[in-house]
């Protein structure tokens, strides 16, 4: 992976008024990353991509985007970015094209009809064109605000709460469409969401902060693993006797037997494959390895903590 | 940058039903002004002239298309300026209601470009506003009702323009309306820059012009420093065209105080949305 970073926030804060949004967010995204923002309700993370977007103005802190201020070259780097924040809302009165038109002739690049026709069709909404906004679904309009975020090619696409009202075809369509975007476009993309599973799925690395603090931020794959997995093991029979055998491999292992033939472990997750082959060479047929502890879990402790 | 962003204004103005409430308004307004003059004119002008026919005469054909767009002017400049704010006031506003001021400000385009584009397609809207009064008070009421001199009751008595030295008059008397109902539409931008809803800037700019109405017709001597400042004193202003002589001091002194606001309101507007947080 690329490291040259794309985005540096430091020390982030915002107040309104007597309330402080956020009080310290620091991170960075690097090129090609799908970067994922995470934090409960109220964790700062809309108020973070606003200021990201010079939506609303920090009262501390450094926003750094293509390695330039955002407050000093503002139009220079938003005419590389391309954004939805919490929802895309469009011009209901005017069709699907205008909004695109409109949207695509203040974006700082050409773009011709070609580009918007093809643009509609990557994101399946060809044929749709002419209609009126007013009357497309929660489903279409989202995928009408990432048209509207592709259509001057930006290297980087900020999407906030992109899933958000989606039906479970929906979720799918949108998160195929983030990894289109990375794989066949290379974009860098920033991506937050309450779907924590989500950014599990889609996301390389990510960022969790909560009361407008940074709490934790790395690789996707290195934080889930650095963190024990409450790991279900189905067998045949036998899992007293499995039981037994575990401790004796592996002493330090916190487990109990649920029922005569379920296990189950807290594990970090690099040793799952382990446990697998003691198992198997141990004469027991395993049915199934559940990992039950994901990103969901991982981020409830984080941000409890 | 910019001139692509009005070119979007006047796309949205367009599609927007609301646009063409004031232009239905106003056609049905002077439509029902025509058609009580031509049903009654005669009676309501006799009503008018009755107190100065005992040392005048009056011959030929008063009740004239010029008079009638004079009255036309006179009884809806009062109402325009709702029809103006109607359109002005949900420009910034309306766009924060409807959430694509977020889109919109993630574009590379400044704030103060977004606002000097909407304020552009704020006078073209009330230009066309105007215009369209004065074709229907003029040029159809001249075709109803024929051209004639023009018999105008000012504060200081009777005034009688001949019909060929009118023309020029409402032209100038067009303008001035206009510049005192951008006055309205850039009132009516810069509370928009304060609101997120249509309805909050609308309302406000109508209670403005309330309010500054009534201070002005107070006969009240505290106010008396405060009046030639307001700039309702100054909507009427179109009026003194129809004066003989034309009181071109005082005509210049109301489009210096006309304009002084349109430039403080704009300013404001600026000032206002280039530091606001965007958080509708």
């Amino acid at each position: 992976m690329n490291q040259e970073p794309i985005i540096e926030v430091k020390g982030l804060q915002k107040n309104f008024g007597a309330f402080t949004a956020v009080k310290d967010v620091s991170f960075t995204v690097n090129k090609g990353d799908v970067f994922g923002f995470l934090g409960p309700n109220g964790a700062g993370k809309s108020t973070t991509m606003r200021c990201m977007l010079s939506l609303i103005k920090p009262n501390a802190g450094q926003i750094n985007i293509f390695g330039k201020n955002l407050f000093e070259a503002r139009n220079e780097i938003l005419a590389n970015v391309g954004s939805i924040v919490e929802k895309p809302d469009f011009y209901k009165y005017l069709s699907a094209l205008k909004n695109l038109e409109i949207f695509a002739r203040i974006s700082g690049a050409d773009v011709n009809q070609k580009t918007i026709y093809e643009t509609l069709d990557f994101v399946g909404l060809a044929g749709r064109e002419k209609d009126k906004v007013g009357g497309f679904s929660h489903g279409m309009r989202q995928r009408l605000g990432i048209a509207q975020t592709l259509l001057h090619q930006p290297e980087l696409i900020i999407l906030d709460e992109p899933t958000t009202g989606l039906d479970p075809q929906g979720i799918i369509e949108v998160r195929d469409l983030i990894l289109r975007l990375k794989n066949e476009q290379n974009k860098t993309v920033i991506l937050s969401s309450h779907q924590l599973a989500e950014i599990e799925h889609v996301a390389n690395r990510m960022v969790i902060i909560n009361k407008g603090q940074t709490i934790i931020e790395g690789s996707v794959s290195e934080l889930m693993n650095a963190q024990e997995t409450l790991l279900s093991i189905e067998l045949l029979e036998r899992s007293n006797e499995a039981l037994e055998l575990l401790k004796q491999q592996f002493p330090s292992l916190k487990a109990e037997v649920i029922s005569p033939k379920t296990l189950e472990l807290n594990v970090e997750r690099q040793f799952i494959p382990a446990i697998n082959s003691a198992l198997v060479n141990g004469g027991f047929a395993v049915v199934a390895l559940e990992p039950k502890r994901t990103l969901e879990d991982f981020f409830i402790q984080m941000t409890q903590n | 940058m910019l001139w692509k962003n009005t070119y979007n204004e006047f796309i949205k103005i367009l599609a927007k039903p609301r646009s063409y409430i004031g232009l239905a308004a106003l056609t049905l307004l002077i439509l029902i002004i025509l058609f009580a003059m031509k049903a009654d004119g005669r009676m309501y002008i006799s009503f008018v002239t009755a107190s100065f026919e005992q040392t005048l005469s009056f011959n030929g054909n008063i009740l004239n298309g010029n008079l009638i767009a004079f009255i036309v002017l006179q009884m809806l400049i009062v109402h325009i300026p709702l029809l103006v704010a109607l359109v002005t006031g949900d420009l910034l506003s309306g766009e924060a209601a409807m959430g694509t001021l977020r889109m919109l400000l993630t574009k590379p385009i400044s704030r103060s470009q977004v606002v000097y584009s909407k304020l552009i397609a704020a006078a073209a809207y009330t230009f066309i506003l105007v215009v369209w009064m004065g074709f229907l008070a003029l040029v159809v009421g001249r075709w109803m009702f024929g051209t004639g001199d023009l018999i105008v009751l000012n504060s200081d008595g009777l005034v009688i323009l001949n019909y060929a030295d009118i023309l020029w008059r409402y032209g100038l008397a067009f303008a001035v309306a206009y510049l005192a109902l951008m006055t309205i539409a850039t009132l009516s931008i810069a509370f928009s820059a304060f609101a997120d809803n249509s309805i909050g800037p609308i309302v406000s700019t109508m209670a403005v012009i309330i309010l500054f109405t009534i201070i002005g017709s107070l006969d009240v001597s505290v106010f008396d420093h405060v009046k030639p400042w307001l700039f309702t004193t100054h909507m009427a202003s179109w009026r003194s065209f129809f004066s003989d002589p034309v009181p071109w001091a005082a005509i210049k002194e109301s489009v210096w105080i006309l304009l002084g606001h349109n430039i403080l309101f704009v300013a404001i507007a600026i000032f206002k949305f280039k530091r606001k947080d965007i958080t509708s």
